[in-house]
């Protein structure tokens, strides 16, 4: 593994067990509901279900074809305020 | 499979119930404190009229006529597709009791010594990646990605054919090739996740994100299946349905009970609180005035079309309120305060209501909706220092042209030009004049002189009111009825008021840009903070001595009804408009966040 994939996989451990990842998940899930994102993905969905054959479509169809428009459609400043929670709880918990 | 599931979600999802003043419901945090969701949508309520003594007060709706038709017992078992037979084989021994430890440690992680454990262990077992759409086997510990195929290989390697992802907790089938939805696992995954909730501790870890509560979508109790089983009549609410009309016996010069009841009912947020039942009782049996509101409520979204009558509710006015008791013609403004302030301290129950006694801080749903701030400033005209107080208020009362106590001039500055499109008949007062006239400077004379802390000692000052908060019903009070002490009489003056109603000029801070020289005029129209909707209007006829009151009311958004005691006619908005008017009530039409 990398030495950034190792710090990456350190970060991540340290937010799972401040249960800051959870917070993060919370937080992130409410801002996107806020701005739209959450209903624009699920009309996508509904479109998507509706040109394929409605009988087969799977979960791993959906996640495929909605993940790009997904991420793109995340406002930039919903990105940002994550990064600052982040950028702060490392800062706080500077022992790593 | 699929298509039971697409039903499923279909008999699942909510309709919207148009709000007769369709104020942006979307992004309220009074609503988010009402419906508890992040998620909001309109919220639908449908009584289910029963045969029997139990009504069941439903939270949402669900559409009564599914592709085939026969509606609630559908939704029963369409509720729980069966999942598919390959989970058989995992659901031998003590199999629940599994797969919520797989939960507790590795999905909803609640505890700090779970989340430890879940931080360390939750990796892949292949190439050490946390990140992928981790899955764990159902069948042994393993952690496989899901993105690079990890847990695949290990599901055909060892044929264990169910895995759980660690994100969302759902169950993976790879036979099926697909995310699979069986009803007793759903249970569990349910029971753990809202454990792990509580363990994590209460909404105000969350505050400081600005997120509030955790939204969880409503699911019937086995008792609520039942009571929709057996009462199986459902009323689909239209654009044109009158459901929420509903005449009101007069029990003997009642009429000013009457009329305020009619536009109580139809203030859209005390509706949807109360027919979402969040009223928890703290009260002796039979003695609370806010569960007779609530039975209220279940008369008039009954359907029934036959006139209710309220004798439990004059009773308990008559117990709270003893100076409206007795049958002689009261005056329905006064009712109307009486009733809020019972209603407000029998709200002891609910919420923050446990701050009921204090009447600067309570949060229940009559301060919610009814409480607004009037500012008052005195100023001493000699050092010009002000003295600010804040008061509550549940109602504006506005003196009329023809009273006693002047009305005319206006204060300097007014320009006269049409202000919220009120009928600009030659001569004719407006409500705008009236709160025009309602926030002026006064000068209090030399026989009024207050004691200046600037000065130190006693001078001449005006006072100025002014909107500091203004409530989501703002209810106007026009001051017919006289009772100086030399005559008593009721002014019958015309008075023109708006259907849609822009409160910014009569707020302090507009006043606050007006004395700093700044004109706001053009920033008024993209400001909605302030504009309100005519809702209810409280009408009088006849004379001090023997009178009656009727109401009008908006249903859906451009529909009125004349409300006269026990009959209900529809009225045009100009019967509305062109009506004496006694108590008007507007409603905010956006709701923000605080």
């Amino acid at each position: 593994m990398s030495k950034e994939s190792q710090l990456r996989a350190l970060v991540n451990q340290k937010l799972i067990e401040m249960g800051e990842r959870e917070r993060l998940k919370e937080l992130l899930r409410a801002r996107l509901i806020e701005c739209g994102w959450k209903d624009q993905l699920k009309a996508h969905c509904k479109d998507v279900i509706r040109e394929k054959d409605s009988e087969h479509v799977t979960v791993e169809d959906l996640v495929a074809e909605i993940t790009p428009k997904g991420r793109a459609l995340v406002p930039d400043s919903v990105k940002k305020e994550l990064l600052q929670r982040i950028r702060a709880f490392l800062a706080q918990h500077a022992t790593l | 499979g699929v298509p039971r599931l697409v039903e499923w979600h279909k008999q699942r999802a909510t309709s919207g119930f148009a709000a007769p003043s369709s104020p942006n419901q979307s992004e309220c945090s009074h609503l988010q404190k009402l419906h508890r969701g992040s998620s909001f949508s309109s919220p639908v309520v449908e009584h289910v009229s029963s045969s029997s003594s139990s009504s069941l007060k439903t939270k949402t709706s669900i559409e009564p006529k599914g592709k085939h038709g026969t509606g609630a017992l559908d939704v029963a078992s369409a509720m729980s597709p069966a999942a598919c037979s390959h989970v058989n084989g995992f659901k031998v021994d003590n199999w629940k009791q599994n797969l919520r430890v797989i939960y507790r440690c590795f999905v909803w992680s609640g505890s700090a010594e779970t989340r430890k454990r879940k931080a360390k262990s939750c990796v892949c077992h292949v190439c050490g990646a946390h990140l992928s759409r981790l899955h764990s086997c159902l069948y042994c510990v393993f952690f496989g990605c899901f993105a690079k195929k990890h847990i695949h290989e290990h599901a055909k390697s060892k044929r264990h054919n169910l895995a759980i992802d660690l994100l969302y907790g759902g169950i993976y089938c790879f036979v099926c090739q697909d995310y699979i939805y069986d009803k007793d696992m759903e249970q569990i995954a349910k029971e753990e996740q809202r454990k792990a909730w509580k363990l994590q501790g209460t909404s105000h870890l969350f505050a400081p994100a600005g997120i509030g509560e955790r939204y969880s979508t409503w699911e019937p109790t086995k008792r609520e299946l039942e009571l929709l089983q057996h009462n199986p009549k459902r009323r689909r609410i239209t654009t044109n349905c009158t459901i929420g009309l509903r005449g009101l016996i007069n029990l003997g010069n009642t009429c000013f009970m009457n009329c305020i009841v009619q536009a109580l009912t139809h203030t859209p947020l005390l509706r949807d609180f109360f027919l979402s039942d969040r009223h928890k009782c703290e009260m002796k049996p039979n003695s609370c005035l806010v569960c007779e509101m609530s039975q209220l409520f279940q008369e008039f979204y009954s359907g029934h079309r036959s006139p209710h009558i309220p004798f439990r509710l004059l009773h308990l006015v008559w117990t709270h309120a003893r100076h409206l008791a007795g049958y002689e013609q009261q005056d329905a403004h006064e009712f109307l305060i009486a009733a809020l302030d019972v209603l407000h301290r029998h709200c002891k129950g609910d919420d923050n209501g446990k701050k009921a006694n204090n009447p600067n801080h309570c949060n229940c749903i009559i301060d919610q909706i009814f409480t607004g701030g009037l500012q008052s400033d005195v100023t001493c005209q000699v050092c010009h220092g002000v003295s600010t107080t804040i008061d509550p208020f549940w109602d504006i009362s506005l003196d009329l042209p023809g009273s006693s106590t002047p009305f005319w001039p206006l204060s300097p500055g007014s320009d006269g030009s049409v202000v919220n499109g009120e009928s600009q008949m030659s001569g004719a007062t407006t409500l705008t004049d009236c709160l025009r006239r309602f926030t002026r400077p006064e000068h209090l004379g030399s026989s009024a002189k207050i004691k200046c802390s600037g000065c130190h000692s006693y001078q001449e000052s005006t006072k100025q009111l002014t909107m500091k908060k203004l409530p989501i019903v703002a209810c106007f009070h026009l001051k017919r009825f006289e009772h100086s002490a030399k005559l008593r009489r009721k002014i019958t003056t015309y008075v023109s008021f708006p259907l849609e109603l822009d409160m910014t000029p009569f707020m302090a801070s507009s006043k606050e840009s007006r004395m700093n020289g700044q004109y706001q005029q053009s920033m008024d129209t993209l400001n909605n903070d302030n504009k309100y909707s005519l809702f209810a209007v409280v009408n009088h006829q006849g004379t001090l001595e023997s009178g009656h009151y009727t109401t009008f009311i908006r249903q859906h958004k451009d529909q009125w009804f004349k409300c006269d005691d026990a009959i209900i006619t529809k009225a045009s908005i100009k019967d509305v408009l062109d009506s004496e008017g006694y108590l008007l009530f507007y409603h905010k039409q956006f709701l923000e966040y605080e």
